[in-house]
């Protein structure tokens, strides 16, 4: 059974008010539904169906991802620095599969 | 949840609209804001309900000519200031030739997060890939940007 590892790249201080770059990634095969196996039977669709980002529990962040995003979807996007705190990264997976990775901000 | 839309486009409408496209593209380099493709504006209508105004605020950068459709990159950046009163609620991208049109939708939050995102998506066949921003106040705006692939991403 293949398990989707994702990953983050976030700096760990910000100047308050700076706007700093989060790339993260997900491994995973985004399956699109469209495909059929070697017996003509169609692959059921399983894809990361959306990625939201959260700072102290406050969505500001988040993308609705349909079957054209690439396998291993790699999302690059810019927050503010506002105030010192933990950021929540959330993968959620077609069939209710969710992985979450947390990064500590501090903000000076 | 697979939806089909009737596009009207044709090999020869694409064809000329790629001519258009790339004899176009001086000129387009000196007006800032080339009138929206009929197409294109007609499907956004469709999906929305809303009509599209073309808006040079948007700029979605893709290569012209890649090799690969299953990893094309994207970058797409609005020019918002952010603010309670003047920001971006979200941007669709969409893929007009692709067997499923949407292809994703970004959500921004004001003084939050900037509106600017890079990503990669699957492409099946050269078309105009569409960039649609909804504003605070209900605003559509369109940008579309051409993307020649040499294989289907979608398979």
């Amino acid at each position: 059974m293949f398990t989707p590892a994702p990953r983050v790249q976030v700096p760990s201080t910000a100047a308050n008010g700076e706007v700093f770059p989060v790339k993260t990634l997900i491994s995973h095969p985004m399956e699109t539904g469209l495909r059929h196996d070697d017996r003509g039977n169609a692959i059921p669709r399983k894809i990361i169906n959306k990625f939201i980002c959260r700072h102290n529990g406050v969505v500001v962040f988040s993308v609705d991802l349909h079957e054209a995003m690439a396998a291993n979807p790699f999302i690059e996007f810019y927050l503010r620095a506002t105030e010192s705190g933990r950021l929540e990264f959330v993968w959620e997976e077609d069939g209710g599969g969710v992985h979450v990775l947390e990064h500590q901000l501090t903000v000076a | 949840m697979e939806k089909t839309i009737p596009l009207g486009f044709t090999r020869r409408t694409v064809l000329t609209a790629a001519v258009a496209g790339t004899t176009g593209f001086a000129s387009a380099a000196l007006a800032p804001s080339p009138p929206p493709n009929g197409d294109a504006a007609d499907l956004v209508k469709q999906l929305t309900g809303k009509a599209p105004t073309a808006s040079d605020r948007l700029h979605l950068v893709m290569p012209q000519v890649f090799p690969n459709g299953y990893t094309v990159p994207l970058t797409l950046v609005i020019d918002s200031p952010m603010t309670e009163s003047d920001h971006v609620r979200h941007v669709s991208v969409l893929a007009p030739r692709n067997p499923l049109v949407e292809v994703a939708t970004f959500h921004f939050v004001p003084q939050r997060s900037e509106p600017r995102v890079s990503t990669r998506i699957r492409l099946a066949e050269p078309q105009y890939v569409l960039a649609v921003a909804e504003m605070n106040d209900g605003t559509l705006l369109m940008t579309e940007s051409w993307v020649e692939v040499a294989t289907n991403g979608c398979k």
